[in-house]
């Protein structure tokens, strides 16, 4: 599955939901009649499979682990993202089916750095932009009207409740990811990581922590489970 | 419905990398006060309701590109520069706690949304 | 404010939502098998032909979940929503689909 936090599980003989919901009955029938009608073939839609299968967290996990390591190569994830990024396997323009990026994925990816005394968060109000070629298929809680309104106006808050209690001394910046940009946070490496190869680095760099709504520590490896909230009194954009 | 890449040029290049140079000389530079202009949402724009009429700071001139109320009806014709913009959260929402005044927000408009402070 | 769609109604109210079918089976993958190709019909609707283009698609998706899938989780809401968003463009008619989805669901449940 693309949401590579569960690759590990993969490789086991996981269990298996025995049953064909009426769900996965009306996404085969979709499918199947876009391709009867001749609006694209299987062979497109094989090739979108495919490459969403090769997404997930961790290219901007390692990212981030050799960014830490290294400050040219840090410096170089300031400057060319795209250029980057290629260093971990992601080409933002070539490697997608359409090879010019999607509205889902245009190709502006943009490294924001924290400090010690700011912290950067990533929202997209308007629907839910999110860095799909170095981070995979954007989470649930992601996409809800709760994080995406309440995010630009109570982000201290709305941190608080995904368990990250921002210090008064550190700034929060929230990017609204509205146009062509794509954000990844680059948080600031933890305490108690002296010594740590990049391979090690790379695995206590997590989703949540590439979107800001976490901050890596060293005895953490998967995000924490997340309740996903119901907005109370949703406001337009 | 209607075509709205312009694939040749895109591919392999990449959007909005495609559209470099079209824009011609950016109005703004890093550093620059402007206002956002509460301009009528005719069909489509992409220029979010709460940022009308704030003041923010140019941070980065980001890339060049056909607005999205142009784009989202496949017109390319008029490539815009795009601005990133800094805002103080305490400028957006009457009721962001003072004691917070360092916090920001960033986004992206172009030109067209922007006039100077 | 959206028309409902009888027949995506039904599914929205009998479907099984993957939340309950991962519990009743143990199964720890918190999306469907079926999000990664729902994405690509997604995606493959917005190239070549550009019959549902995506900005327009995310837009309406978020209304017709405020307005009528707001109960159903996602990807369930994107499913239905894509489904609807392609009823309402003439895309697809709601005949075309519920025929299919008895083949269908006649075919899964065969092999």
């Amino acid at each position: 599955m693309s949401n590579s936090d569960d690759h590990d599980h993969d490789h086991n003989a996981a269990p298996m939901v025995e049953e064909i919901s009426d769900f996965e009955v009306l996404e085969v029938a979709v499918r199947e009649l876009c391709i009867e009608k001749g609006i694209f073939t299987q062979d497109d839609h094989n090739q979108w499979t495919e490459y969403m299968h090769t997404l997930g967290p961790l290219p901007a996990g390692r990212l981030v682990a050799k960014a830490w390591l290294d400050d040219d190569y840090k410096q170089l994830c300031i400057d060319d993202p795209v250029k980057a990024s290629l260093a971990v396997g992601v080409d933002w323009v070539n490697s997608m089916p359409s090879k010019f990026g999607t509205p889902s994925d245009y190709c502006n990816p943009r490294i924001l750095v924290d400090e010690p005394k700011v912290k950067h968060v990533v929202v997209c109000t308007l629907c839910s932009c999110y860095p799909r070629p170095i981070l995979g298929q954007s989470p649930e809680w992601y996409r809800t009207p709760n994080y995406r309104r309440r995010m630009v106006r109570w982000p201290r808050q709305v941190l608080s409740e995904f368990g990250l209690q921002l210090p008064e001394d550190v700034e929060i910046r929230v990017a609204d990811s509205n146009q062509k940009t794509r954000y990844v946070v680059m948080p600031t490496r933890p305490e108690g990581t002296d010594g740590w190869s990049e391979d090690q680095l790379a695995e206590i760099v997590t989703r949540d922590c590439l979107i800001g709504v976490a901050m890596p520590r060293a005895d953490r490896k998967v995000d924490d489970k997340r309740h996903v909230h119901k907005a109370i009194h949703p406001y337009g954009h | 419905m209607i075509k709205s890449h312009h694939v040749e040029k895109a591919t392999g290049v990449g959007d909005p990398q495609c559209f470099k140079g079209e824009a011609g000389a950016a109005k703004f530079k890093v550093g620059d006060r402007v206002r956002i202009r509460n301009l009528p949402d005719i069909f489509y724009t992409r220029s979010q309701m709460y940022l009308r009429e704030a003041e923010a700071v140019v941070v980065k001139l980001v890339y060049e590109s056909p607005p999205a109320e142009d784009e989202a009806w496949d017109n390319t014709d008029s490539p815009e520069w795009f601005y990133s913009l800094l805002f103080k959260q305490t400028d957006l929402w009457p009721d962001y706690p003072q004691k917070f005044s360092g916090d920001t927000l960033e986004t992206e408009l172009s030109e067209r949304w922007l006039e100077a402070v | 404010m959206s028309k409902s769609i009888p027949l995506l109604d039904k599914i929205g109210e009998e479907g099984r939502v993957w939340n309950d079918l991962r519990e009743e089976y143990g199964v720890e993958n918190p999306d469907p098998p079926w999000r990664v190709t729902l994405e690509s019909t997604c995606e493959a609707l917005n190239e070549g032909a550009c019959v549902l283009p995506s900005l327009a698609r995310r837009d309406e998706e978020d209304d017709l979940v405020d307005e009528l899938y707001s109960h159903i989780p996602h990807p369930e809401r994107q499913l239905l929503a894509l489904a609807h968003s392609m009823i309402i463009r003439g895309i697809m008619t709601e005949e075309d689909l519920a025929q299919h989805l008895k083949v269908v669901e006649k075919r899964l449940n065969a092999a």
